[in-house]
């Protein structure tokens, strides 16, 4: 089974902060991520696909059809953007490092065939990283 | 273990890569050395299965492997899959990962 898993950088401003919650109780959940001003990341993002190698190209994708996908519809959307103003996935959702992996899920997955889309790792810092599977019910 | 080789695209352009290759195996701990596989003997087999034949190489021109495909980073890493399996015991290769840069990588389990 051959995977191909694809780095891609931005950058872009968060706060953790759901709106409809108090600054007090937003400040006891989220801790110093609650400040509204917020506070920006390095985000790397890590796609992996799975699926057959055309045996003419010896590629799993035409070339460049994953790096136009995720620089369209995820780099132009997040890179730069304070996520909970410019972002509209995140006006009523937290962006938090794990839904943002989901989002970037959702939104390159139906550009990935014909592989499939099998991990969204999202690293927020050095510390923390998310590896999303696309396995979660959607709220 | 970082390694440099040349290939062939399809346009015929010439190119080039430091690759990066993690070797993966698992098994059970030996009682008596508190091992899965001695690292040394690993490296060795590395060395001759994988540097040897594509150090400072062309895949395209200088190994016989990419005559009927294209020296691509997934069938690269597919045939150092199969190379490596063929040569440590039986079963023991868990996955490969193969990175031509540092934004790519292909990883290959069986």
């Amino acid at each position: 089974m051959i995977r191909v898993i694809r780095r891609y950088d931005f950058s872009a401003a968060h706060v953790l902060a759901r709106p409809d919650w108090s600054p007090e109780r937003n400040r006891n959940v989220y801790g110093k991520c609650a400040n509204p001003a917020g506070h920006g990341h390095n985000y790397r993002i890590e796609i992996a696909i799975e699926g057959e190698l055309d045996p003419k190209t010896g590629r799993m994708l035409p070339e460049g059809q994953l790096d136009e996908a995720v620089r369209r519809r995820v780099l132009r959307e997040l890179d730069g953007r304070f996520l909970n103003r410019d972002v509209p996935a995140f006006a009523a959702t937290v962006p938090t490092a794990e839904n943002i992996a989901r989002h970037i899920w959702d939104t390159v997955a139906p550009d990935v065939s014909p592989a499939r889309l099998v991990g969204v790792r999202l690293i927020e810092t050095r510390n923390n990283s998310v590896e999303y599977a696309g396995d979660e019910e959607l709220a | 273990m970082d390694f440099s080789a040349s290939y062939r695209d399809a346009s015929g352009a010439t190119s080039g890569h430091n690759y990066e290759l993690e070797v993966t195996v698992s098994g059970r701990i030996d009682p008596e050395t508190g091992m899965v596989i001695d690292l040394k003997d690993l490296k060795e087999l590395m060395e001759r299965e994988v540097e040897a034949r594509f150090d400072h190489r062309s895949l395209s021109d200088d190994t016989p492997y990419f005559r009927d495909r294209p020296p691509t980073p997934e069938t690269f890493a597919a045939l150092i899959f199969s190379l490596l399996d063929a040569a440590l015991p039986k079963g023991s290769l868990h996955r490969i990962r193969l990175s031509p840069t540092a934004q790519l990588s292909v990883e290959v389990t069986r």
